[in-house]
């Protein structure tokens, strides 16, 4: 076994870094106070050609292998988790199944110039009634001649109320619940579709998240995005890994981002006469995040290489994004203690990683949702 | 039109820097492209963008040294050559520019660029040497630079006190960047990837026919002091202020 990235990938480390620093952290504060879409950031990102990452070179986009789309993800979120989950839909979630089902004249229509950042992507899973348990969805597709007609409201859209298009899951038919489901591509000029309420969220507020509204919204043919009637929570678990490892590599980046301002400010803070990094209370925090931030990322780069390789791996992108996130949360939450009282002042970053933290718990499924899944399946074997 | 530009991977300013017990260096594991490097990369490919030929990233060192190459290829440059040799760590200024001498000599450069100086050592000692090895007319701390139409010539201003004074010589000249010669660009995603797959073009010091004699070397390194003490305010009018200053220093016993 080799755990080494390549000089290469160290290479292209080094080069989003660089940009995450010049770019991104910079303005960190000012997005999370703003809770706006930063879409000066967000034209100035997209000129740099990062959105087609994953994309075929035949649309714009360069084709790289997931272990470095990995690093480039963990590397973004260190410097705003709120417009790090802008991006990552754009990249992931929100053009993947355009990229994997869509026409050709699709392609050309919303893949293209979502990869150069002119069109923004959101996908749509979430509803009032439904969220990891996809087989409540209730916004329904029916066939209308060759077209379908749309109707429902999707929450939780991330970029919906700045989005172009969205990857909607819907039912095709609600008697077979989880095989009924399939994505279909809406773009929201289309009539009777509408952006509705802007969510106020505790935290990852440089992603702007609000409610898509499709009343009676017809879409022609092409705008189903799969192979057959029925298939779409199928084609959902090819993205869900990758999304899986992408969100456990967030939290692996809020997690040292938030640890090594914590060690800065623990080398500089006087208490009964020394720097309270001399202590051993405080010094073992640092430990044991050191040791669980080097098993989560151990955990999720070995995903990312199966998913390379073409292996089955449900289980343990599921085991390392619940893993990963758990740990993040302990870091945010003991980096606020070693704050002490500032923590709770808005004057340091402490409280926005805290914040941002707990959007990830969500992202990939539920911790309940995906510990009651593993349970079920060690127990079956 | 041939350009070299000379560049070099230091560490991070943000490094965590220590003097060790026996005078060395520990420098954290973080490394970044020259800064006034950068500066020299962007200045070459806008020339050549208005002028047409070549730019060709030069370095000389081993392991990380190569990033600073990639870096410039993912900027725009056309090729990168590198001078990797275990040697070249024992090089001082002098004999950096001794190795770059000799590439510059085998590529036939028009114009050579490079930084005002590196940002650890910060001698600024390579651009000048270089130059005077190559018998070539240099000027340094350049913040504006402009060729003649027919690439014979180049005018450039330097900040001195009290103004700027430009200069003009004929190439082949050296010129070393100074901040504010030109904007770095953030290399574009396409560009990191040809730079990741770019080939570097190795050469040893036994290649180029260079020897290494260092004629400099060091005696001993000091940690400045890790606490500052307390800051006392003199007062009183001149020269009793002076006489109170003088006795404070002594009593510390500084003089």
């Amino acid at each position: 076994m080799d755990f080494r990235f390549t000089e290469e990938q160290e290479f292209f480390r080094s080069q989003v870094r660089d940009v995450v620093d010049r770019l991104i952290l910079p303005r960190s504060e000012e997005i999370d106070e703003q809770e706006e879409f930063p879409q000066d950031l967000w034209d100035e990102f997209a000129q740099l050609g990062f959105l087609g990452l994953r994309h075929p070179e035949a649309y714009g986009g360069l084709d790289v292998d997931t272990t470095t789309s990995m690093i480039f993800f963990e590397e973004l979120a260190r410097g705003s988790n709120g417009f790090s989950m802008a991006v990552t839909v754009q990249m992931l979630m929100g053009t993947y199944f355009i990229a994997r089902f869509g026409s050709e004249e699709v392609k050309q229509r919303c893949l293209v110039p979502a990869i150069t950042g002119e069109k923004i992507a959101a996908i749509c899973f979430t509803e009032d009634q439904s969220g990891s348990d996809l087989g409540g969805t209730r916004t329904t597709a029916t066939r209308d001649g060759d077209g379908w007609i749309i109707n429902g409201t999707k929450q939780w859209v991330t970029n919906g109320p700045v989005a172009s298009f969205a990857t909607v899951l819907a039912t095709t038919d609600p008697s077979k619940g989880m095989r009924g489901l399939d994505f279909f591509l809406v773009e929201l000029d289309r009539e009777g579709a509408a952006q509705g309420q802007l969510l106020k969220k505790l935290g990852s507020r440089g992603s702007i998240t609000g409610e898509l509204v499709f009343d009676n919204v017809r879409v022609p043919a092409d705008c189903f995005l799969g192979d057959e009637v029925g298939n779409g929570v199928k084609h959902t678990t090819d993205i869900l890994n990758e999304v899986r490892v992408m969100t456990g590599l967030n939290a692996c980046a809020i997690a040292k981002q938030a640890m090594d301002d914590a060690k800065e400010y623990a080398n500089k803070r006087v208490a009964f006469g020394r720097p309270i990094s001399k202590y051993q209370l405080i010094a073992a925090k640092f430990g044991k995040f050191y040791a669980q931030y080097e098993a989560a990322r151990t955990l999720l780069y070995r995903v990312a290489w199966m998913i390379e390789e073409g292996m089955p791996c449900q289980r343990e992108a599921m085991s390392a994004k619940y893993f990963a996130t758990e740990m993040c949360l302990e870091a945010v939450d003991e980096v606020t203690r070693i704050y002490g009282g500032g923590a709770f002042a808005r004057e340091y970053p402490a409280q926005r990683y805290f914040r941002d933290a707990r959007f990830l718990l969500y992202g990939g499924g539920t911790h309940e949702v995906l510990l009651n899944y593993l349970g079920k399946l060690y127990l079956k074997e | 039109m041939e350009i070299v530009v000379c560049v070099k991977q230091v560490a991070d300013p943000e490094a965590i820097v220590e003097v060790t017990p026996d005078g060395g260096l520990q420098v954290e594991d973080r490394w970044v492209t020259g800064f006034f490097d950068e500066v020299a990369v962007e200045q070459a490919l806008q020339l050549r963008d208005r002028l047409g030929g070549r730019v060709t990233a030069v370095t000389v060192g081993t392991g990380k040294a190569t990033d600073a190459l990639r870096r410039a290829i993912a900027m725009g440059a056309n090729r990168a050559i590198q001078v990797d040799d275990p040697l070249a760590t024992e090089l001082d200024g002098v004999g950096v520019a001794r190795a770059l001498a000799a590439v510059v000599q085998a590529e036939g450069a028009d114009l050579v660029l490079c930084g005002k100086a590196s940002m650890d050592a910060e001698a600024g000692v390579v651009g000048p040497a270089l130059a005077a090895l190559l018998g070539w007319p240099h000027a340094s701390e350049v913040v504006a630079l402009e060729l003649a139409e027919d690439a014979t010539s180049l005018t450039s201003a330097r900040v001195v006190e009290g103004g700027r004074r430009s200069e003009r010589c004929a190439l082949p000249a050296l010129i070393a960047a100074g901040k504010g010669l030109a904007e770095p660009r953030v290399p574009p995603v396409t560009g990191v990837m040809k730079a990741m797959r770019a080939p570097i073009d190795r050469r040893s010091l036994a290649d180029l026919g260079v020897e290494v004699g260092p004629p400099t070397w060091t005696t001993r390194s000091h940690a400045p002091p890790t606490e500052r003490g307390g800051v006392t305010m003199v007062e009183g009018d001149f020269p009793a202020n002076v006489h109170a200053l003088v006795g404070a220093l002594r009593d510390e016993g500084v003089l």
